[in-house]
């Protein structure tokens, strides 16, 4: 067994449990104010020091945790699904429905992502869950492309044929044939999507068009504290940081999927 | 193998040419840039200003356009016939005196001498073409002076107006009362006034180029060239100063405070009237609780939100108007903070927290207040985060939304519960000018549908009253009116601050926040 | 030249598509769009103004003549006017179009400089130290969201070694140097990767292993073959990276203050100003649907093998 993947995946799961349960993990209550500790630098008190009105940092990194991971995960997740789901369909039947499917999805293709991403966030406006169905409404052409060549591709294989021939239903040989067949590059592919992906969500909400104030989210509070870069440094580079370690984590698990199961 | 290394020593060497050239590149053109500049005798002033947009209003210099004035007048393009002083008083500038003849009729005489930046003498003609001009587009202008006829002659202008106006000659220096010579036009939002500069170039809310004006009536001017940046980031406003990219900088983050106060930067500040405020919805079913509006005055840490989140660059707010008004600072009272009394009387109201999630209801009504307020006012965004966490404690749950998109949703009844802006309540050194604006039937900021019979009927009073000490004291028991019925908070002025580079003199912050370039801006 | 005139045609779709999506999101967004003008100028309207400047702009007709009224107008360059400044939409694109070219140019000529040497640096000594070296370095640049690179570059280059200034006042090498830095970071930590593989799959191959075994110099290798039949493949990632750059600059230019139609879209988003933002997003996509093209044709033109496949798949 590869030791890599274990190491990264308890890393990987460590961070998805603290988001889930950030509220226990919080030494102070992230949403507290008290002005009169505003700006306190990082002590043994509180680690990461204070913001502009003495909240602690450190409990809005852990808080914030559950709108950066766990909505990136959704993302992915959604569009994972999504496409794998429209990619199969298309790549099994093939015919007139795949060749609509397709154009749509070249069409999105055809759009540069962020761009379009700004657009949807500006037509739904501000807030995370918009923010995640902007990123979503781009992205799953390219898990349905990756879903059809991989299913186009088992379905020519002798087995699929035999199942055929014993009589399952196109569900039942999607389900018990394909799916187990197509999902490794699948896998692969989302699994380096997350660092990207938790990326261009923190980009949106840096630019105010993801998560809203007070929500502690990592890429509108380094946002909110640019103008603190030099004067209170650790108010903007403590989310900045959490941000890259764990893109630095998942993109070391994607990295390690891949040459697991593609080891090219 | 050796060809190997060879060959990797080339790529290497590729790419260090490569980077030494992209490297010199960008070097040697600082040097040129530089040179440049010490070569050149020609004085040019760069100033980073965070308001000069359009989503500011101020798209131009235009004065007859929006509040396009207010850049025409700071930015020296402009004049007004009078000019404020610190106490916010008339004084002379392109006129030199007035007279109110009777109630209707008021005569001006035009200093002569004044001329425009094209060369051509200021006459009562020439203002009474731009005062007509300014009546018939500017929104606003209309209806504040309430002209009849405006007749010139020679150096004097005499204007009647339709009903008696105290306080005509206040608006007339309002920034968009700049005297221009509307024969020039407004090509591209240019025009030109009597001031010490002359625009050359306007890109709407990213820079203003400006020259010395060599016909400048009032003396001679110091700076050859000016050039107003748009910056509309306050973070990288002070990097920009901090970087030497500019001179000077309006509208820097106060978390950037610390970094100028040492000896090479000097700050020009004063008190100003421009007031952050709260405003009550009185369309929602919430807020018309009288407790419930009484309890969010009490639950805004007004202390705490100056003298912490605004580094103590800021006055904290009793009535409308700050403390070196007559007839501002504590002449009135209202609620302090106090959450421990505003739970009790929440409490006392039948507003009780029923389901332990820390938000208090009442009959099957939640505590839920929605706030809009707008982030391009840095202070803005501070209160709503300041107060949502304080009231919170108290037992309101405060849903923020702060967007540049607030007109849109102020302007509709039922979206909103409390709108935080700000604005200069004191603008033209008389009271009126805020009842007129916010708290009157007919009012065009009145947003949330507030009514008082005794404000209308005070209002009434102070239009037929032309006597200033008898206006502030009438200012007085309208301010204690809109505070006892809570239909306003008033959280804080600004303390309007400029920091500039040690070697610029000549830029002083002015309590009308009008007036910043003049003549005697310099760069030693 | 077949498959040249069949792309071009598939872009006839494309294009429409495009079109009308930017329509339909413009309608969607703002049924209300005229009240948001007259809010955005301050003014007070009754219901019949409002009727009325709906029936000047059109509004009150069926979708789809809409539609092809606005796709008339815009034939003719015209887009409409901004809802905040009243200028023409078109003409302030196009006039801050060039910053955000000249930035795209720079970042991916400092790509190209940074990306192809360390990849073949990386791919020759596979698994060794430069390798590892690289290939870390190339992973924390891909691990760094660009506004982080942006306030950390401000910092340094901009405060504390005072090279570069601040705000980007001309277009000119030191302006868009800071701006070029943080987009060339990330995009080369990605290519720098691909070339590595690029190399690696060429050098693996049964020809450089002959070569290899008759002798040839490893450098001759290397740049004869190795190259060339690398460079197709870098030159199409780098020109397809075009997308996804044009949209990155959105937030780096709103940073840097640099003048382009990134800050302009971004500024706009916050001011709902939707026919920037309609201008905006329909011209990213058709630039970069033509860049794609191009990209598809020149290098069929430069890999005859290519051609050939076309050949028999038609």
């Amino acid at each position: 067994m590869n030791k890599k993947l274990i190491v990264y995946t308890i890393l990987a799961f460590a961070l998805i449990l603290v988001a889930i349960f950030a509220e226990h993990l919080c030494p102070f209550d992230p949403y507290a104010q008290d002005l009169a500790l505003s700006y306190n630098a990082p002590s043994v008190e509180h680690l990461m020091g204070t913001d502009a009105y003495g909240r602690d940092m450190f409990s809005r990194i852990i808080i914030g945790a559950r709108a950066s991971i766990l909505s990136t995960l959704a993302l992915v997740a959604i569009i994972t699904i999504f496409g794998t789901i429209v990619g199969v369909i298309c790549g099994y039947f093939g015919g007139k429905l795949d060749s609509i499917v397709m154009r749509i999805s070249d069409f999105f293709l055809a759009f540069p992502g962020l761009v379009f991403a700004l657009a949807v966030a500006a037509l739904l406006g501000g807030g995370i869950i918009n923010a995640v169905i902007a990123l979503a409404v781009i992205s799953w052409p390219k898990y349905s492309r990756v879903a059809r060549s991989q299913t186009l591709s088992v379905k020519a294989l002798s087995f699929i044929q035999a199942a055929k021939l014993a009589g399952d239903t196109p569900v039942q040989i999607i389900l018990r044939h394909i799916l187990p067949n197509i999902l490794g590059p699948i896998l692969v592919t989302s699994m380096l999507d997350i660092g990207t992906m938790m990326m261009e969500l923190a980009g949106l909400s840096f630019l105010g068009l993801g998560a809203q104030p007070p929500i502690a989210e990592w890429g509108s509070m380094m946002s909110n504290g640019r103008s603190m870069l030099q004067t209170y440094p650790w108010v903007v580079l403590s989310p900045g940081f959490a941000i890259f370690i764990s893109v630095v984590i998942f993109n070391l698990l994607g990295d390690t999927v891949r040459d697991c199961l593609d080891p090219k | 193998m050796k060809g190997l290394k060879k060959s990797v020593a080339f790529v290497m060497a590729m790419a260090l040419t490569m980077a030494t050239f992209t490297g010199c590149g960008a070097k040697s053109e600082t040097a040129t840039s530089q040179s440049e500049v010490s070569s050149d005798a020609k004085k040019t002033f760069t100033f980073g200003d965070t308001t000069f947009n359009a989503e500011n209003e101020e798209a131009n210099i235009d004065p007859h356009d929006t509040y396009c004035g207010w850049a025409c007048i700071r930015y020296g393009i402009g004049e007004t016939l009078f000019k404020f002083n610190d106490n916010m008083e008339l004084e002379p500038w392109v006129a030199e005196s007035f007279e109110n003849v009777d109630e209707l009729t008021w005569k001006i005489v035009i200093k002569d001498g004044v001329t425009f930046s094209n060369g051509k003498a200021v006459d009562a003609a020439a203002v009474k073409a731009c005062i007509e001009d300014l009546v018939a587009v500017h929104e606003r202008a209309a209806g504040d002076l309430a002209i009849d006829t405006i007749e010139a002659d020679g150096q004097t202008l005499t204007i009647k107006t339709q009903t008696p106006k105290p306080t005509l000659m206040n608006y007339l220096c309002d920034p968009y009362g700049c005297v221009i010579d509307v024969e020039e036009g407004n090509a591209d939002g240019i025009v030109v006034g009597t001031g010490p500069f002359v625009c050359t170039e306007l890109v709407t809310s990213d820079h203003l180029n400006l020259v010395k004006n060599e016909n400048y009536w009032n003396g001679e001017v110091k700076i050859d060239e000016a050039k107003v940046i748009t910056i509309s980031d306050g973070d990288t406003l002070a990097l920009a100063l901090q970087n030497g990219d500019i001179d000077a900088a309006y509208g820097m983050a106060y978390a950037n405070y610390p970094l100028f106060e040492n000896d090479e930067y000097t700050f020009t500040g004063t008190p100003t009237s421009r007031a952050f405020f709260c405003q009550m919805n009185y369309n929602s079913p919430v807020i018309k609780d009288d407790v419930v509006r009484k309890a969010l005055a009490m639950g805004i840490d007004k202390e705490g939100f100056v003298n912490t989140l605004l580094n103590g660059y800021g006055y904290v707010g009793v009535g409308a108007f700050p403390d070196n008004f007559s007839f501002g600072g504590d002449v009135v009272t209202t609620e302090s903070y106090d959450p421990e009394k505003a739970k009790t009387l929440l409490e006392e109201a039948g507003w009780v927290d029923t389901d332990g999630d820390g938000i208090r209801e009442k009959d099957g009504q939640t505590l839920t207040i929605r706030w809009i307020s707008y982030p391009s006012r840095q202070e803005l965004p501070l209160l709503a985060e300041s107060a949502q966490a304080t009231l919170k404690d108290i037992g309101f749950d405060i849903q923020l939304n702060v967007t540049a998109d607030h007109g849109t949703i102020v302007a509709e009844k039922d979206t909103w519960d409390v709108y935080a802006a700000a604005f200069v309540t004191c603008g033209i050194g008389d009271p009126m000018y805020f009842f007129t604006t916010h708290c009157l039937d007919d009012s065009s900021k009145n947003r949330g549908g507030y009514h008082s019979d005794e404000i209308q009927a005070l209002a009434d009073e102070m239009n037929a009253t032309f006597d200033a000490g008898a206006r502030g004291d009438i200012a007085v028991k309208m301010q204690q009116q809109i505070l006892d019925d809570n239909a306003f908070i008033f959280c804080s002025f600004l303390r309007m601050s400029m920091i500039t580079k040690a070697n610029v003199t000549g830029l002083v912050a002015h309590p009308s926040d009008y007036y910043e370039f003049t003549a005697d801006l310099d760069i030693n | 030249m077949k498959y040249s005139i069949k792309r071009i045609i598939q872009l006839i779709p494309i294009l429409i598509a495009i079109t009308f999506l930017s329509f339909a999101m413009m309608r969607l967004a703002g049924s209300d769009v005229v009240e948001q003008k007259m809010l955005n100028t301050g003014q007070v309207v009754s219901e019949a103004q409002l009727e009325a400047a709906k029936a000047e702009l059109g509004l009150d007709k069926p979708f789809l003549v809409q539609y092809c009224v606005w796709l008339g107008n815009l034939l003719h360059g015209d887009m409409g006017v901004s809802y905040v400044s009243g200028k023409d939409v078109f003409e302030t694109f196009i006039s801050k179009l060039p910053a955000t070219l000249f930035l795209t140019v720079t970042s991916i000529l400092l790509t190209i400089v940074i990306s192809i040497p360390l990849g073949i640096i990386s791919a020759v000594y596979k698994n060794k130290f430069w390798d590892y070296l690289i290939r870390f370095i190339s992973f924390i640049g891909n691990s760094m969201p660009n506004f982080f690179v942006s306030l950390v570059l401000m910092y340094l280059l901009g405060i504390r070694l005072g090279l570069f200034p601040i705000i980007s006042k001309d277009m000119s090498i030191t302006s868009v140097a800071m701006p070029t830095f943080t987009l060339a970071i990330a995009m080369s930590a990605k290519y720098l990767r691909q070339v590595r593989a690029t190399v690696l799959d060429e050098l693996s191959k049964d020809y450089i292993m002959g070569a290899k075994s008759r002798g040839v110099k490893f450098s001759v290798i290397l740049w004869k073959s190795v190259m060339r039949e690398s460079l197709v493949t870098i030159i199409t990632l780098l020109a397809l990276s075009i997308g996804s750059l044009l949209g990155g600059t959105a937030i780096v230019e709103s940073i840097f203050m640099w003048d382009g139609v990134g800050k302009m879209a971004v500024d706009a988003i916050n001011m709902r100003d939707y026919p920037i933002i309609q201008a905006y997003v329909m011209w990213m996509a058709i630039i970069y649907v033509t860049v794609n093209l191009i990209t598809d044709l020149s290098y069929r033109l430069l890999d005859p093998r290519i051609r050939l496949e076309d050949a028999r798949d038609e």
